[in-house]
């Protein structure tokens, strides 16, 4: 079972990264961006890693999704310039909805099939841990380090007072 | 399975490499190497599983933490170039060529 929904979840990825890659308009590569990222979310649940799985969904899928389609919709959205390089690709809607259900569609059997099953790996108890004690302890330099970087690329989104 | 999270891994990070080669876009470069930081998340957390290495699972979470950073310095650098009337494509970038 978690063979196959790591390979149906990697196939759904694929797919929507080639999508992603041939689209010209930016909303249709966010979106698909969003329904990448939310297999990835899957697959590291599938492998055992749910703490990182909700993480992805929540930092990028959440918050970091939010801020690109709010740059894409401050910045018009629509291909400048010449792009023949690309043929034109016209994204139909359904397909992003089908990647939507594909998702909730693997998590609601995995879930499903976890109480009974082995339908997920589980999560490594010694693991957990081992994963705790090196983010606040051999990485703990680095933690906070991101942190402070997270601080300041929180300032770059500050105003100025040029721009005001 | 590894041959397999292996393959997803290529592909996504094929796609992401091309968008930051291929795309004129500043928005879709910077797509395109969130993608690959996706992809190389999958790689370390299949292998973080199969070794029980804890601290790849830590590293994996510092990447989301950094790829999190860079995408909003990157949005406001991007918003930056906008206001300074200079488009939202790479070419009207030129400044640093030489």
């Amino acid at each position: 079972m978690t063979l196959w929904a790591v390979i149906l979840a990697g196939a759904v990825a694929a797919a929507f990264a080639g999508i992603m890659l041939f689209s010209r308009s930016l909303y249709v590569s966010a979106v698909c961006l969003l329904v990448v990222l939310l297999q990835t979310g899957l697959i590291f649940l599938l492998r055992g890693a749910a703490l990182l799985g909700f993480l992805q969904v929540m930092v990028y899928a959440g918050a970091v999704m939010v801020l690109v389609v709010i740059t894409i919709m401050a910045t018009g959205g629509e291909p400048h310039g010449d792009f023949s390089r690309f043929a034109d690709f016209s994204f139909p809607r359904w397909v992003a909805v089908l990647g939507f259900a594909i998702f909730a569609a693997v998590i609601a059997s995995a879930l499903k099939l976890g109480a009974s099953s082995a339908a997920v790996a589980p999560a490594d108890p010694a693991l957990a841990a081992g994963f705790s004690a090196a983010l606040f302890n051999s990485y703990a330099l680095a933690t906070e380090a991101v942190t402070l970087l997270m601080f300041l690329a929180a300032l770059a989104v500050l105003p100025d007072k040029e721009a005001a | 399975m590894t041959s397999i999270v292996w393959t997803i891994t290529g592909l996504l990070f094929a796609a992401g490499l091309a968008m930051v080669v291929l795309r004129r876009q500043l928005l879709a470069m910077l797509l395109g190497v969130e993608l690959m930081l996706a992809a190389v998340n999958v790689a370390l957390v299949h292998h973080a599983g199969l070794f029980s290495d804890a601290q790849a699972m830590a590293a994996v979470a510092i990447v989301i933490a950094i790829a999190a950073a860079e995408a909003v310095v990157g949005l406001s650098l991007i918003l930056r170039v906008l206001r300074a009337g200079r488009g939202v494509d790479a070419d009207g970038l030129s400044e640093l060529r030489g």
